[in-house]
């Protein structure tokens, strides 16, 4: 039995080394793979066996690593949409107030007043249809 | 045994189909679809848990940490209401390519 746990905790490390988050998703995967060991010794099998056939079964740290990773990329590449797009709909308006500020107080329209409010409005649109985009595609 | 894409495809179907039952754990989960499909849907056991969590994330399954009955730390999954509907829509799409097939099935031996 505690050579079992010594087994255990030499897994533990390895999948450490490979990226694996400890305490979750790794107390989750060992548990699991206590329940394999466990329903192999019923099976029969001698805890040396049972050990080997279980950790082969839960699978290379690498490619566990690799899977959690794109969950990781995902949300990572969402959250930095969204907050490109909350700064577009800030910067936005930056620009098209105080042009329009300076239409009322001149009267005249020219281009110095044109083109931060066509800019601008470019930019709160793009910056609103993306943080909508973004929340919408959050959960996928 | 089944090919490894039609596997990964088939995992969140199966998945949230089981957690319809009920909460339910990885191992768990893993051992049923083994069960059900006679051995021939093999899973890595360890790829389950990404996709758990991919899940979770997406809002359509919950989780918390319990106990089992031996005294074992376990993290149980349950199903969300958008979980239901994601099961709902496959649900409809796998009976739409089942039906296909069968269609074509029955033509060709016909």
């Amino acid at each position: 039995m505690r050579d079992l746990e010594e087994k255990i905790s030499a897994w533990r490390e390895q999948m450490l080394a490979a990226g694996i988050q400890s305490p979750v998703p790794l107390d989750e995967l060992e548990v699991h793979l206590r329940d394999e060991i466990e329903r192999q010794r019923e099976a029969g099998l001698d805890g040396q066996n049972a050990f080997e056939i279980s950790v082969r079964g839960i699978g290379r740290p690498q490619n566990l690593k690799n899977e959690f990773k794109k969950i990781e990329r995902n949300i990572m590449k969402k959250t930095a949409i969204i907050v490109l797009a909350i700064l577009a709909v800030l910067f936005g308006p930056g620009m098209i107030l105080p042009a329009l500020a300076k239409h009322r107080n001149m009267g005249v329209w020219n281009f110095d007043i044109v083109w931060p409010i066509v800019v601008g409005s470019i930019i709160t649109v793009a910056g609103i249809s993306a943080t909508v985009f973004g929340f919408k595609k959050r959960k996928a | 045994m089944i090919r490894k894409e039609l596997v990964a495809a088939s995992a969140e179907p199966l998945i949230l189909s089981l957690l319809a039952k009920g909460e339910s754990y990885g191992y768990a989960i893993i051992q049923e679809v083994k069960e059900r499909s006679g051995g021939k849907m093999n899973w890595t056991d360890g790829m389950l848990y990404p996709v758990l969590h991919r899940m979770e994330r997406r809002g359509l399954i919950r989780s918390r940490w319990g106990e089992s009955e031996t005294g074992r730390k376990r993290k149980y999954y349950s199903l969300k209401k958008d979980g239901k509907a994601a099961m709902e829509k496959h649900h409809e799409h796998w009976t739409l390519v089942h039906s296909v097939l069968s269609g074509l099935k029955k033509e060709h031996y016909a």
